[in-house]
């Protein structure tokens, strides 16, 4: 699929300046300049359960409650990105209490995200899919001091409390003999989310890329961009020739859709042991753009695993070709070989900005409620590099 | 060295593993995984610590390498630049590891302009990708290597030895 320099020319007259680096939504370039901006206010310390209550109790306040009573604070486990915890809040006109996730941004995290879109999402989307429901939202950390998202408390496991042991992030979990069960649902929320009618939703904290232009990729590539360029370590030539041929090659997106950019193994949660979904997680990356990128993400080496007899498994689910044929069928979209392999790329390459660039930036400024968790996740970063050579030779 | 470096960072390993984690609650998971995850650095950099001098040269050699090569492709400036930026990379102190990360910084600067071709985007030549492919494979094997205790990579089981690849 690498363009010659005679198609090159002949690149779509859609009026989309592929080197121009602003080029992206308005939203997400707030965020990429805040974590510039605010970079050198850290280091960031991971809060303590006193300091969440004090949090709480004041942004509770803020909302009018009274006699408001925040317990059993504890703080949960997994993620790379938000520090997330449980408790209980009582209050007057509600004396039973309702137990909540208090999900907020370290200063510096591996991915730099915002909290209103996350909720937009989850307003939008609750209607179609089980997704945690909003309870409370701190867009930029005005009262909290950092920004946050509540969520109502959905139970549910990630991986089944039966399985061999799991990884950070959820990587390396195996679901076995789950998977019968699940792999429809990670198809059908798929197809859900793509085919979902966003027209009568509050997505004000988005933008739509042009439908019929190359738009769609370009905004990825210079947000992605932007967050390596701005937090840069050390050059890696790999990554750099990808930027480029991901701009030389941006396919043309005819139907932008809700894309949630980050559905893979541990970020679903279902009840055992029926195997139902209870959650579908981690809408922080989503955007409006095409539907290979989600299939992509899915589909990628890390996120998946071989089954006994070697064939790969997207999401430790189900086999490549079967979860393609599937979603076809589910979704009434046609998977273009050449997308979904662009979009492959692409999402190697933003795995790379993760873990080479923002998480090392991030563990280096100290910025982070776990920065040993970003410097081990960082480590994998070369996996990348080797699937970007790979992936852009075969193109 | 008494007590030498091997003997300590196992004396850290089995502190972790032995005394704090025990000692932590199974309700403290996050405290448990990061426990884990010292315990899983301390054991990677017994792997590596004596050898982190050699594996900076060569990625740095490798990226003299990748300059050398694209200086005799690209147009000027960008040729010119590389061979200046190799010149002042090969004369790095090679006895340290400071020095050698910043060479490859300054290095690495001039290859990405050149690879995106300055302001004007020049195109880049296709035996210029060719040998940026041939760098970009054996750099990611070598740090892929370099990495491969930490059990993430989906094909560690075909990688190398540290020493078969320094």
């Amino acid at each position: 699929m690498t363009m010659t320099q005679t198609e090159l020319r002949a690149a779509p007259a859609d009026g989309v300046d592929i080197w121009n680096r602003d080029d992206m939504e308005p939203r997400v370039r707030e965020i990429l300049d805040r974590t510039v901006r605010d970079r050198a206010t850290g280091p960031y310390s991971a809060k303590t359960d006193a300091e969440i209550v004090a949090m709480l109790q004041r942004f509770y306040a803020a909302q009018g409650l009274s006699e408001i009573a925040i317990s059993d604070v504890q703080r949960m486990a997994g993620g790379a990105s938000k520090e997330q915890f449980a408790y209980l809040l009582r209050h007057s006109g509600d004396a039973a209490g309702e137990r909540l996730v208090l999900r907020m941004d370290p200063l510096e995290a591996i991915a730099q995200t915002c909290r209103g879109r996350e909720a937009q999402l989850h307003d939008a989307l609750g209607s179609v899919l089980p997704v945690a429901p909003v309870r409370g939202l701190d867009v930029n950390g005005v009262v909290l001091g950092q920004p946050a998202i509540i969520l109502g408390f959905v139970d549910g496991v990630t991986e089944p409390t039966d399985s061999k042991g799991h990884g950070v992030s959820g990587m390396g979990s195996n679901y076995g003999d789950w998977a019968d069960k699940l792999a429809p649902q990670f198809i059908g929320a798929l197809a859900t989310i793509h085919g979902f009618d966003r027209s009568n939703s509050d997505l004000s904290y988005f933008a739509e890329p042009t439908p019929g232009t190359r738009q769609a990729a370009i905004w990825q590539v210079n947000a992605w961009s932007k967050l390596w360029w701005d937090g840069l370590i050390q050059p890696v030539p790999v990554i750099t020739y990808a930027e480029r041929w991901l701009r030389e090659n941006a396919p043309v997106c005819e139907n932008p859709v809700i894309c949630h950019c980050d559905l893979r193994i541990g970020n679903f949660m279902f009840e055992e042991p029926s195997g139902k979904f209870t959650a579908v997680l981690d809408w922080e990356l989503a955007h409006i753009g095409d539907f290979h990128e989600d299939l992509a993400w899915a589909c990628q080496r890390l996120f998946g695993m071989l089954d006994e007899n070697g064939e790969f498994l997207v999401s430790g689910l189900i086999s490549r070709p079967e979860f393609l044929r599937r979603y076809e069928e589910a979704s009434g979209n046609r998977v273009d070989p050449d997308r979904l392999r662009y979009y492959e790329v692409l999402n190697a390459y933003k795995c790379a900005v993760m873990d080479l660039g923002q998480a090392i930036r991030a563990a280096t400024e100290s910025n982070n409620h776990q920065d040993l968790v970003l410097t081990w996740l960082a480590s994998a970063g070369a996996v990348f590099l080797a699937q970007m050579v790979q992936l852009i030779r075969e193109a | 060295m008494l007590p030498n470096i091997d003997v300590r960072i196992a004396n850290m390993i089995k502190a972790i593993e032995q005394v704090v984690l025990p000692a932590l609650p199974k309700s403290e998971r996050l405290a448990r995984d990061q426990a884990m995850l010292v315990a899983g650095h301390l054991r990677m950099i017994t792997g590596q610590w004596k050898n982190a001098l050699r594996f900076e040269q060569v990625t740095l050699d490798a990226l003299i390498g990748l300059a050398d090569k694209l200086s005799g492709i690209v147009a000027e400036p960008f040729a010119g630049e590389l061979a200046k930026a190799a010149e002042c990379a090969r004369a790095a102190d090679r006895g340290n590891i400071d020095g050698l990360e910043a060479a490859y910084t300054a290095l690495g600067h001039v290859i990405d302009n050149a690879i995106l071709g300055g302001p004007d985007h020049v195109p880049l030549p296709q035996a210029a990708v060719d040998a940026l492919f041939d760098y970009g494979s054996r750099n990611a094997q070598l740090e892929r290597t370099w990495f491969k205790a930490i059990g993430f990579d989906p094909d560690r089981a075909e990688l190398p030895e540290i020493a078969d690849v320094l």
